[in-house]
């Protein structure tokens, strides 16, 4: 089985939030609510003159020691063989466990409004139909049928950059190990399966 | 690095954290003191009741705030998380306790047809496990306590929840103010055994306020040296007058005065009845207050 992961490329991402449209129109998510399953934080660091700006794209690390699926008392959230991390609407109680012990903000509610919206704006298309947690799937849907994540696929600057981190032959396996790429918060244990090369 | 204000367990959460503490803490006093003092059963099958309602209404706010509470049996599934644990706690609090209550109604003349109404074989049985679901549902009111805190504490990311001092202090917290709701209690009966029981409550809730103000020390002593949320999170809470004047000060420090007072120097007499739920009201008070701020203090800590 594939072990699936992201990198990030710091060094090239502009900023254009082109993957937040693009999963927006993908996966339906409620942007009418604001909220966005992957987003691209814009930060100035450093101190004067001694400053830059930097663009981190972030969505979920698909951690391999995972907070929010051991704090999900119901078993909505899993983990597939190939290393995703995805939420059973069906099964999600909402009581936002999840939520709380996410370390990279990667989650939110979809609540009855948000499927309310989305039926009117999609009719017989919506995508969710009860209220859930939300989050990034890697969008599992278009990977099985072997296609990249909308957002990996939209991005003009090649900053997203996904595949088998399992397979030596793949680029993001070579990107993930070549000594640049770290994960965020790594402290933490959590292992996640995206990695970022800095700018 | 970037804090920000976890937005997404409010003040329905902090009730239902409140309840459990005081409901598991309530029923887990009056049971172990009717078995080790013994006491007057009516108050004792109020003090139950009491706990039971507790529970009820905390489980009523947390069913409340979560996007599918139709669903909630669901929560049964994966026992590594705590809600999962939460549950059963609950659960068997609530078998323990009803079981214990059933025959302590017979005290009540009104309520005696309906509990001569369930056949004498049952409520044998119910009589012969009283003491059984006594330790039992103290033992279950006890985790229910310790559970608030251990629900909380299991968020990586929020530095000032994430630690085993918590538990702690919710659990000590919760039974101050089981203690003071049952020395609230103890002021409308006029029982002759009374007088004792308030003053055993008394200490107790004076023991539980020194140890909860030595883990608040050790707590945020631990989150000020640390250079993460947690030390955001307490500076946010020295800066928020209600917790430091309205918990520390009117939740912990006054009550303490006034049991100290009032077990040293006024010997419990009636007369400082008055005192005692001045006392158990501010504990209760800063029982909540302490669950809000905590909750409002949790910080995320993102590594952007």
């Amino acid at each position: 089985m594939p072990l699936y992961g992201m990198v990030m490329d710091m060094r090239t991402c502009v900023g254009c939030q082109a993957c937040m449209v693009a999963c927006t129109a993908e996966n339906l998510t409620p942007f009418w609510s604001d909220k966005f399953r992957t987003h691209v934080e814009d930060k100035a660091t450093g101190v004067y003159p001694d400053v830059h700006r930097v663009l981190l794209p972030r969505l979920c690390m698909h951690c391999t020691n995972t907070p929010c699926l051991s704090a999900c008392p119901t078993g909505a959230t899993y983990r597939t063989d190939d290393g995703i991390i995805l939420v059973n609407h069906d099964r999600c109680i909402g009581c936002y466990a999840c939520c709380i012990a996410c370390p990279y903000d990667a989650r939110y509610a979809y609540e009855q409004e948000d499927v309310e919206k989305e039926k009117a704006l999609y009719g017989r298309n919506a995508a969710h139909q009860v209220p859930h947690v939300d989050k990034c799937t890697f969008c599992a849907h278009r990977v099985e049928k072997h296609r990249e994540p909308a957002c990996v696929s939209t991005c003009p600057t090649g900053t997203r950059i996904f595949g088998d981190l399992d397979d030596p032959k793949s680029e993001v396996h070579k990107l993930a190990t070549n000594g640049k790429a770290t994960a965020l918060n790594p402290g933490l244990g959590t292992s996640p399966k995206v990695y970022y090369i800095p700018s | 690095m970037t804090f920000m204000h976890q937005e997404v367990w409010g003040w329905q959460i902090a009730t239902y954290l409140f309840l459990g503490g005081l409901g598991g803490s309530t029923f887990a006093i009056s049971t172990v003191l009717h078995l080790v003092e013994g006491c007057n059963r009516k108050m004792l099958s109020i003090a139950i009741v009491s706990s039971i309602v507790f529970l009820l209404v905390g489980t009523g706010f947390l069913l409340a705030d979560m996007l599918q509470p139709l669903k909630a049996i669901y929560a049964l599934t994966n026992p590594n998380s705590w809600i999962f644990w939460g549950v059963v706690f609950i659960n068997a609090y609530f078998a323990a306790a009803i079981v214990y209550l059933i025959p302590l109604l017979e005290e009540w003349p009104k309520l005696r047809p309906f509990i001569q109404a369930i056949p004498a074989g049952i409520l044998g049985l119910l009589e012969r496990f009283n003491q059984l679901a006594a330790l039992g549902g103290s033992a279950a009111g006890f985790l229910v306590a310790i559970y608030t805190g251990l629900l909380i504490s299991a968020a990586p990311a929020i530095t000032f929840w994430n630690t085993p001092a918590l538990p702690l202090l919710f659990v000590i917290s919760g039974f101050s103010t089981g203690a003071a709701f049952l020395m609230l209690l103890s002021t409308f009966s006029k029982d002759e055994d009374t007088p004792n029981i308030a003053k055993k409550l008394e200490e107790l809730d004076a023991v539980m306020i020194v140890s909860e103000l030595i883990i608040l020390g050790a707590y945020f002593n631990f989150a000020m040296f640390l250079p993460t949320g947690a030390r955001q999170s307490a500076e946010f809470l020295f800066h928020s007058p209600v917790f430091i004047l309205g918990f520390l000060v009117a939740g912990l420090v006054v009550p303490l005065a006034i049991e100290t007072y009032s077990i040293f120097f006024a010997g419990h007499s009636k007369k400082n009845q008055s005192l005692m739920l001045l006392a158990s009201a501010l504990v209760l008070i800063g029982g909540y207050l302490l669950r809000i701020y905590v909750l409002s203090a949790g910080l995320y800590q993102y590594p952007w």
